[in-house]
């Protein structure tokens, strides 16, 4: 008897845990979710314009994938909307979790000259159907402290700055005369890994499931090392409390047995760091920035978005895609408040004559990245990229601290590469 | 809490060290021997309380560091307290919603509990008191499978989780967690010892029915050790980590050690202070409960292994 | 009576439904999946032994078994020690020690904090440059360069020993205790007219009479230390980093489960370290039986 009372306990227990109602008890009309917060603001636009109440979950990027594809697959708790990262994004076109927008009633590909052509390309599977939208494009720059390039460099200029950086060599001899004045070029050895990964950009994996590592990306571990030897960084590794701390303010450095203080010259990021990523975390020194190019154009990340093909809310589920990546009016104030580069072209055209960003002392980043989108290849993502950039990092990591030799680390970067993917090709060393 | 101990009550140590120190030894000499015993004691106990300081600096950093500011931390470490603390608290919550692991964990580790304890209190009387074909087998069977790490099956059982359409709910963190042939074992252990069948015999003539008997006679006799398996079950399940890492998705249903995880890879990782309190948060609760029940648990520790 | 045991069966029937379908019936088909490519999704292959062979020359694995060696051997050393320690100091009968409770109690604490917590405190505790631990080690002059605890691969598995001694010796001192307490006076107080020292006492009488308490803390600690996983996923990168130094092997299950999709090799895994836990634990039960055999022979 009471054995039968505690299975029901459970029974409704869990019940309540999986029905579509929120926390505090709220009906739920549209599940979304994301690997950011960036959503939170458009969601809470498009509950005011439809009068309904949307659930945004956040899955912090390294789970993201393990977490949802078992969703997706159950259809348990599954969202109607999700979004993709660049990094796995291929993967997940082609998996089918999302609802073809090539057919009826979407009708999307009327709208494909609507749209910077890589953004809307990298959402179509294999068949050339597409499964999912981006509102923005996220070719890459480099951040800078406009104070502390007049105080080293004589100018502040972004043209000027850009041309003392257009190649490797140059960057150090900025780095140089930054370390000269008590300043550090870059926070961390990774910043640089954009511009060697943008220098001759090729796939990570080809059509052969071969392992490529080009020339420039073995290149890159000679220059991460050359930063930390020069004591060219302020050894604040990404996305670690102390890199977003120097954005703003002094950092402490302890290395061969002092503490100094010191400044970060800049931060290699692209479109979205401007607005997720420094505007969230500087106040001090804000108007003080600019953004220019480094030795070679980069793209990092964007995120893409679908409707869920078993949802059964379809019509809200693609009303919410539609805000976000069709919607002249959400799409200009989501412009302007950001600072987001979109990809959709009727917007972009119409506001990137005059755009000024305030938080780049007025600078007009749109017409910058616009210019570097062009060079951008989208045919260089696989769906291996997040393990293999995590292994590359790692032996990249090994080589700068000096527990690896370069062929070392490399043939450890092959060899964890054939473990983790057996089917993958690595040259035989 | 510095009561004496079992130890400490049931030895005659007076006479013993009388004995020791006998009537042969001169006075002087004795208050020699107690001077140099005191020292020794002193030394022990700064040393014990060195150990103790030991065993708390990382809760005392965290509790410090948890009112603090970001780059207060990133300046340097002191022992004063910030102004922080609503802060950082603000921050967290904003990002994760620390209260709701703390209910999910509460929830799947009070039924686990009552339900383990249960079904393995049945379990046991139905070893100790029946007898049945194959009865001798399963016993043994069990006893085997006790020897089994929980990751052996693991891939198997998230498959089988996903067959079954419960991925991503509670069902497969309560359920299977209720069958614990070591619960079995102990249980039927102590009520064989316990529990005299006369007194079973007794109660059927009195035309008690089997499942009356379980329940007024079996159970209350059973509760001491029912109880000192509950706090094993109660914290093993508190603390397991692997399975609702596998099991569950959605971060509303995460448990709290699920939930720190997620703490690290969110976006509450770029300040420190809102991480210290985050830790702090799933820590202290335990803390204070086990002020109050720490005898318990000690004694509970004591006798699982004694008994095994 | 065939009545009255037919609720045997009834009685048992609830424990045994859930154990055959969650417990036995999930450890077969991992079996089964150890035999397959199986990746998670679609049809699972089956590929014969290719994953066992894959298995005993995989240096990953490997490298994660030596790995929860020296962690699990570091800090069952130094657990084991300080608790029988601790015990000697408690149940020495010349200086009587008060407080065993209050002691007893903080000593204890760290191992009732959920793992995951104790592996993010000091995940950020041990910080190179912005660490909490190195700014009071510098400060009180123990060390002049910050020490970067989870980049070098000694000081990385050191760390995690040291963080699992901290976490589990107060629990061994209480068993330790109890064993203890079990001794029977009379040896002591035999001892103590003797004229026994305390280092005689304690390796002749204690020791020798701890050994079923102490095979019991070593095969727990060893199943559980074999275990190792909340440490190492939570400490660092969650592969193991730095140098793979803390590539546990159930961390390698999981990975290979979970993040590389090899569920069929992953299986395989599973199955090797239920094997090796298996060797180990006979191993230590008979070297622990055979020792008292031999002392009893030689008596």
């Amino acid at each position: 008897m009471s054995l039968v009372l505690v299975i029901g306990v459970i029974a409704g227990c869990s019940n309540k845990e999986t029905s579509g109602e929120s926390k505090n008890g709220k009906k739920v009309d549209l599940k979304i979710w994301s690997f950011t917060d960036e959503l939170k603001e458009p969601i809470k636009k498009f509950e005011e314009k439809n009068g309904v109440k949307v659930e945004l979950t956040i899955v912090p990027i390294a789970d993201y994938p393990t977490k949802l594809k078992p969703v997706l697959e159950s259809g348990v708790g599954a969202p109607d909307v999700f979004t993709g990262e660049i990094a796995f994004l291929k993967q997940w076109v082609d998996a089918g979790y999302w609802e073809n927008l090539s057919e009826k009633p979407y009708n999307v590909d009327e709208l494909s000259d609507n749209y910077v052509p890589y953004v809307f390309d990298l959402g179509k599977d294999q068949d050339g159907n597409v499964r999912a939208l981006s509102w923005q494009t996220t070719p890459g720059g480099l951040y800078y402290k406009r104070s502390i390039a007049k105080e080293v460099l004589g100018t502040d200029d972004p043209d000027t700055v850009g041309e003392m950086l257009s190649s490797m060599d140059k960057v150090f001899e900025v780095a140089e005369k930054m370390k000269e004045k008590g300043y550090r070029m870059f926070p961390d050895e990774g910043s640089i890994r954009w511009f060697s990964q943008g220098d001759n950009p090729k796939p990570w994996v080809n059509e052969n499931n071969e392992i490529q590592l080009t020339e420039q990306k073995i290149a890159f571990l000679d220059t991460a090392k050359k930063l930390r030897e020069n004591n060219y960084t302020a050894l604040a590794p990404e996305w670690s409390p102390s890199w977003f701390e120097a954005m703003d303010k002094p950092i402490k450095v302890k290395e061969g047995g002092k503490e100094t203080e010191t400044q970060v010259f800049s931060y290699v990021l692209p479109t979205w760091g401007l607005h997720s990523v420094l505007k969230t975390n500087v106040e001090e020194s804000e108007g003080d920035w600019a953004v220019t190019n480094g030795p070679s154009p980069y793209f990092w990340g964007g995120t893409w978005l679908g409707v869920y093909n078993k949802s059964k809310n379809k019509e809200l589920a693609y009303d919410f895609v539609k805000m976000m990546t069709q919607d002249d009016e959400f799409l200009t104030d989501w412009a302007k408040e950001t600072g987001d580069v979109l990809s959709y072209l009727p917007v972009t055209n119409e506001i990137k004559d005059d755009f000024s960003d305030e938080f780049l002392g007025g600078q007009n980043n749109y017409q910058f990245f616009l210019e570097q989108a062009k060079s951008i290849e989208p045919g260089i993502v696989t769906k291996y990229d997040q393990q293999l950039d995590t292994f590359y990092g790692n032996a990249v990591q090994e080589y700068v601290d000096g527990k690896k030799s370069k062929e070392e680390a490399i043939k450890e970067f092959y060899k964890k590469v054939q473990n983790a993917y057996p089917d993958l090709k690595v040259p035989n060393k | 809490m510095l009561d004496r101990t079992e130890i400490e009550k049931g030895v005659p140590e007076e006479r013993l060290v009388q004995k020791n120190t006998g009537p042969k030894k001169a006075a002087p000499e004795k208050s020699k021997t107690n001077k140099r015993r005191s020292i020794i004691k002193g030394v022990i106990y700064a040393l014990l309380i060195l150990l103790a300081i030991v065993c708390f600096i990382p809760f005392l950093m965290m509790l410090v560091n948890a009112t603090r500011s970001n780059d207060a931390i990133l300046t340097g470490f002191t022992l004063i307290p910030g102004s922080a603390l609503l802060e950082n608290y603000n921050t967290m919550m904003e990002y994760v919603n620390i209260w709701n692991g703390f209910k999910n964990s509460l929830i799947i580790s009070v039924l686990v509990t009552v339900l383990s304890g249960y079904i393995s209190a049945l379990t046991a009387y139905g070893f100790a008191f029946y007898t049945f074909k194959g009865k001798n087998f399963l016993f043994v069977f069990m006893l085997v499978m006790m020897m089994v790490p929980g990751q052996l099956g693991l891939i198997g059982f998230y498959e089988l989780s996903k067959v079954l359409g419960i991925l991503d709910t509670f069902i497969p963190l309560i359920v299977p967690a209720a069958a614990s042939p070591f619960v079995v074992f102990f249980l039927r252990q102590y009520i064989k010892s316990t529990l005299h069948p006369s007194l079973i015999e007794a109660a059927r003539i009195d035309g008690a029915s089997e499942w009356k008997i379980f329940h007024t006679i079996a159970i209350p006799i059973m509760m001491p050790a029912v109880a000192t398996m509950s706090i094993f079950t109660f914290i093993g399940s508190w603390n397991n980590y692997i399975m609702p890492l596998v099991i569950l998705f959605s971060p509303e249903k995460y448990t709290l050690p699920v939930l720190m995880g997620f703490l690290k890879g969110s976006q509450v990782a770029q300040n420190l202070g809102s991480m210290y309190l985050g830790i702090a948060i799933s820590v202290v609760p335990i803390m204070i409960a086990f002020l109050f029940f720490s005898k318990y648990i000690v004694n509970s520790i004591s006798a699982g292994a004694v008994k095994e | 009576m065939n009545k009255l045991n037919r609720y045997g069966y009834i009685f048992v029937a609830p424990f045994w439904i859930i154990f055959l379908v969650f417990s036995i019936y999930p450890v077969v088909l991992t079996f089964y999946y150890s035999f397959t490519n199986y990746s998670g999704s679609g049809t699972a292959e089956v590929v014969g032994l290719a994953n066992y062979k894959r298995l005993i020359t995989d240096t990953y694995f490997v490298e994660a078994f030596f790995n929860t060696w020296k962690i699990w051997g570091i800090n069952f050393a130094l657990q084991i020690t300080i608790a029988l320690i601790l015990a000697a100091v408690f149940s020495d009968m010349r200086v009587k020690m008060k407080g065993l409770a209050f002691f007893r109690s903080i000593f204890y604490l760290p191992n009732l904090i959920t793992v995951s917590s104790v592996a993010l405190l000091f995940g950020i505790l041990l910080d190179w440059q912005h660490g909490s631990l190195n700014m009071v080690l510098i400060k009180i002059g123990l060390i002049s360069e910050p020490i970067n605890w989870l980049n070098e691969p000694t000081t990385a598995q050191l760390s995690v020993s040291l963080i699992l001694t901290w976490m589990w010796f107060g629990h061994s001192f209480i068993v330790v205790m109890a064993g203890v307490s079990g001794i029977s006076r009379d040896y002591y107080e035999a001892a103590l007219i003797d004229g026994a020292s305390r280092v005689q006492t304690f390796f002749h009488i204690t020791l020798p009479l701890l050994k079923p308490i102490l095979l019991y803390i070593m095969i727990t600690s060893l199943i559980g230390g074999l275990q190792l996983f909340d440490l190492p996923m939570l400490l660092t990168d969650g592969i193991g980093s730095p140098e793979g130094s803390l590539n546990t092997m159930v961390l390698y299950l999981y990975n290979q489960a979970f993040k590389y999709s090899n569920y069929g090799y992953a299986s395989a895994v599973a199955y090797g370290l239920f094997v090796i836990t298996i060797i180990f634990s006979a191993i230590v039960f008979k070297s622990m039986y055979r020792n008292e055999r031999k002392q009893a022979r030689q008596v």
